[in-house]
């Protein structure tokens, strides 16, 4: 009697009709003790073909190497959730009352920690993540008692008052990170990323298979996705490429890809003005509720608006009215803020994109803003329980 | 926002997936420990002990879960073996059963269950609100549940002796190449293995490491590379999709999950077979499949004949009658849809199966002794194929709303805008037609019978072009798709 889920004999392909097949399975063998799997190799010069194909590959990646360098790319470390994990774990491992950066990508490029580490003495960890509003990142801190230092808070308006969060889930995975990631992390920034400038989302074969000159499906409006735009150190330090600065086709290109979202219409969470303004005060909302854990235990807060200019600012502007959205933020918040509009000195300095400053105008700006951040940590008292913010 | 594509992370990996640097480190080490002059049973407590290193990568305490599968039914086998009363036996089986489906209900369906019961309640008038159940789905737990449950039933049933030493039974259960997502082992395949010393010769080096590479190529590049992120703008996305990007998508599923899964058994081997070690094939080409029953002989093949084994014939199987066969089917297929995961979808994916299976025993007895000639072998495998492309609709989709809105895009109901860009319309179209196209090839004929033909020039061009590409992908170091079940 047959016994098999398979209804039929001889079914074409079955291994009983087909003896063609050299290796009979666990299909053709119901209701018995499998027996030990046989597995032949095929009789082929397989170390020949193997020192074949280890020279091919590695003159392949040699040369992907190369094309990658002579477009100016230079090896450095990836920006990836394992490396904000590394950084975020330094506040559970003694570094508690540390001085805290978090923003999105304006915090992170244009705050340099080498120069804030020569005014201060004390070289920052770096929790920015581009992208995306600061506020995931300063919840999760104002949900770790084991913080109690300084937080300076990036706020980019058409991030931080619609919650926009690209890296969001960086946190989350932050706290569930195994072994094996941390394992795999830790090879790669010491066995990876310091040697090949290929080494990057930006240059994987897909993205670059994707960016080619396809042409265009009538009826989809293909948007172009944020290419390149700095490096960084293996503490996340990190600053706009130079290309950007050096290339005037790449620096238009960043203007393009900036372009495409100050027309068209808004998206459906905040396509009327009512709606705008909703999210804009659930924003608030949770700013108000974070900082208050955070104050609450002797944590100081400033939030920073750091450079944007051109275009990139009058969109800003445009959706997220500093009356209606910076100035509520502080006053519903009692804390204190720089904009980079009330100080000359954060003014002025070059942002090749609009959005970033280049390299040696993170520097001054950091130099300009040091002193501001640490006179405003000076004088901000340190509250007691139950007069936090309104 | 225009940030499309994310924060790469390179091989670096979430579990100790076979795509990740930790299991590259792992593996070297494991292998030169392997070669060195050991005693026999010093080199299995290693790979035993590596074994749970690897499983522990993931999320250490879990790894008393597989401790207390691995005991559990040691001594139900070694008891049951001993007893001589019917009901002695079966008891100790059914000990082991409860244990080891008890821990995946709770691990697997907890929650699942707690919904569906408040949900019915519900339905009756009656509020309840299930407590929250944050648990973690132990990674691999089905594969290794079905694995230990193998062991002792093929001694309740006769069909094999208990292991003879602990370490051996363990090191079975254990075995990091099969541990998480399979192929799911049965002990007499493995741990005769275990018995005598092996080694992996320089040619198993050789050849296991050609079939990890295929297997990376196919997970990275393929699956993770291309095919995902078509899919994902289907089957994610709010918008319903017509009829060409609902067929892409749903195509670009089709070729990812055979890719990603087919690249994961395929690792596997490969890995084992560098240690010296034989596991089984776990595919066969299955998009040449013609007929459903031929379907579940190329496709998860372990997973496929354990069903077969342990559920369809002691359901009965076909010795009981017509009616009976077709209840036994079902069951199966339903119940084998819902070990992929804990929800109604993947209970109508094996329902839809469980029907395709019946059709097709009735057709078959209805016009028996029928050999479709070349052109018609050719249009049952495109009917086939097609068929088992509208299955996974509800093996992808997340809700039953999405599998509608993409089934309504397959059948050309949806009026909708285009999605998929002219890029992965073309990269999916192109990488799944040579997938079905080899599988065709491939059909009658192993990897093996066909490497032996090719010169060894070929050979070397194709194994260094595939790790390029797998280089140069960089991949996302995701997790294979088989992980979660």
């Amino acid at each position: 009697m047959r016994s098999s889920i398979s209804s039929s004999d001889g079914t074409p392909g079955s291994g009983a009709a087909h003896p063609d097949f050299v290796r009979l399975t666990a299909a053709d063998r119901p209701g018995v003790a499998q027996p030990v799997p046989e597995r032949d190799i095929p009789e082929r010069p397989w170390g020949a073909i193997w020192l074949g194909a280890i020279l091919l590959a590695m003159a392949l990646i040699g040369a992907w190497e190369l094309h990658w360098r002579a477009f100016g790319v230079t090896p450095g470390y990836a920006n990836t959730d394992s490396e904000w994990a590394q950084q975020r774990r330094r506040i559970d491992h003694g570094e508690g009352n540390a001085t805290v950066l978090v923003g999105s990508s304006r915090t992170l490029f244009d705050v340099q920690l080498p120069v804030w580490q020569q005014l201060t003495g004390e070289r920052p960890i770096q929790l920015a993540l581009e992208g995306t509003s600061s506020l995931p990142a300063l919840e999760d801190l104002a949900a770790d008692p084991k913080f109690t230092g300084r937080v300076l808070v990036g706020v980019t308006s058409s991030l931080f008052f619609t919650g926009f969060a690209y890296r969001g889930d960086a946190i989350a995975k932050a706290h569930k990170e195994g072994p094996s990631r941390r394992i795999s992390n830790w090879l790669s920034m010491h066995l990876v990323e310091p040697y090949f400038a290929f080494d990057n989302p930006d240059f994987a074969l897909a993205t670059v298979i994707a960016r080619q000159e396809w042409p265009v499906r009538p009826g989809t409006h293909p948007r172009m996705a944020v290419r390149k735009l700095s490096n960084s150190d293996a503490d996340r330090n990190t600053h706009l490429w130079n290309k950007l600065v050096t290339d005037v086709g790449y620096r238009d290109l960043a203007r393009r890809i900036w372009s495409q979202q100050f027309t068209g219409p808004p998206p459906p969470a905040m396509d009327t003005p009512a709606k705008l303004e909703a999210l804009e005060q659930k924003q608030i909302d949770r700013a108000v509720a974070a900082v208050a854990k955070l104050r609450a235990r002797g944590v100081k807060v400033v939030f920073l608006r750091a450079p944007v200019i051109g275009p990139y600012y009058d969109f800003e502007e445009k959706i997220a009215p500093r009356a209606r959205t910076w100035d509520k933020l502080l006053a519903r918040t009692g804390v204190p803020g720089i904009s980079f509009t009330d100080y000359p000195q954060l003014q002025g300095l070059e942002q090749p994109e609009w959005s970033h400053l280049s390299e040696p105008a993170a520097r001054k700006f950091t130099a300009a803003l040091v002193p501001l951040v640490v006179s405003v940590f000076q004088q901000t008292p340190v509250l007691a329980q139950g007069t936090g913010p309104r | 926002m225009i940030f499309a594509s994310g924060p790469g992370t390179g091989l670096r990996g979430k579990v100790v997936v076979f795509n990740s640097l930790a299991f590259m480190a792992f593996f070297a080490v494991v292998l030169a420990l392997h070669a060195l002059p050991l005693p026999w049973t010093t080199k299995k407590i290693n790979l035993l002990v590596a074994s749970y290193l690897f499983y522990a990568a993931w999320n250490p305490p879990f790894v008393i879960l597989l401790w207390v599968s691995t005991v559990v039914d040691w001594f139900a086998a070694q008891k049951l073996v001993h007893a001589q009363r019917p009901v002695v036996r079966r008891a100790w089986m059914l000990l082991s059963v409860v244990a080891n489906l008890g821990m995946l209900g709770y691990f697997k369906y907890g929650h699942f269950l707690l919904e569906n019961f408040s949900d019915l309640m519900a339905s009756v008038g009656v509020h309840y609100v299930p407590p929250a159940w944050d648990i973690v789905l132990p990674v691999g737990i089905s594969f290794y549940t079905f694995a230990t449950l193998s062991y002792t039933l093929d001694v309740y049933l006769r069909r094999a002796l208990p292991a003879r030493k602990f370490l051996d039974y363990a090191l079975f259960v254990t075995f990091f190449p099969h541990l998480v997502a399979g192929p799911i082992m049965r002990p007499t395949e493995l741990v005769p293995q275990f018995e005598s010393p092996r080694k992996g010769s320089r040619r198993q080096l050789q050849f296991g490491m050609v079939l990890v590479t295929l297997g990376l190529f196919q997970k990275v590049v393929l699956a993770d590379g291309f095919l995902a992120k078509a899919a994902e703008m289907i089957y994610d996305a709010e918008q319903a999709p017509g009829a060409l990007d609902a067929w892409v998508g749903t195509l670009a599923f089709s070729g990812q999950i055979f890719c990603d899964f087919a690249g994961y058994s395929t690792i596997a081997i490969g890995v084992a077979m560098c240690l010296g070690f034989a596991m089984p094939d776990n595919f066969r080409f299955p998009y040449a499949a013609v007929g459903f029953s031929d379907f579940w002989r190329r496709w998860h093949i372990t997973l496929s004949s354990w069903l077969r084994d342990y559920l369809y014939i002691p359901l009965g199987g076909n010795r009981h009658g017509e009616g009976r066969t077709y209840m036994a089917l079902m069951g199966t297929m339903l119940l084998g849809g819902l070990w992929h995961g804990a929800s109604w979808t993947f209970v109508v994916w094996g329902g839809l199966h469980g029907i395709y299976l019946s059709v097709e025993r009735q057709l078959r007895q209805r016009f028996p002794g029928y050999q479709p000639g070349p052109v018609a072998l050719v249009a049952l495998g495109l009917l086939t194929w097609t068929l088992v492309n509208v299955t996974w609709v509800f093996f992808r989709a997340h809700s039953f709303s999405k599998a509608w809105s993409v089934l309504r895009g397959m059948a050309g109901v949806n009026a909708a805008a285009p999605i998929l860009p002219t890029m992965y319309l073309a990269t999916t179209l192109l990488i799944v037609a040579g997938v079905v196209v080899a599988h065709w090839q491939m059909r009658q004929r192993t990897l093996e019978s066909v490497l032996q033909r090719v010169s060894a020039i070929p050979l070397a061009v194709a194994l260094g072009l595939m790790a390029f590409l797998v280089v140069i992908t960089q991949g996302s170091g995701s997790a294979f798709i088989y992980f979660q079940f």
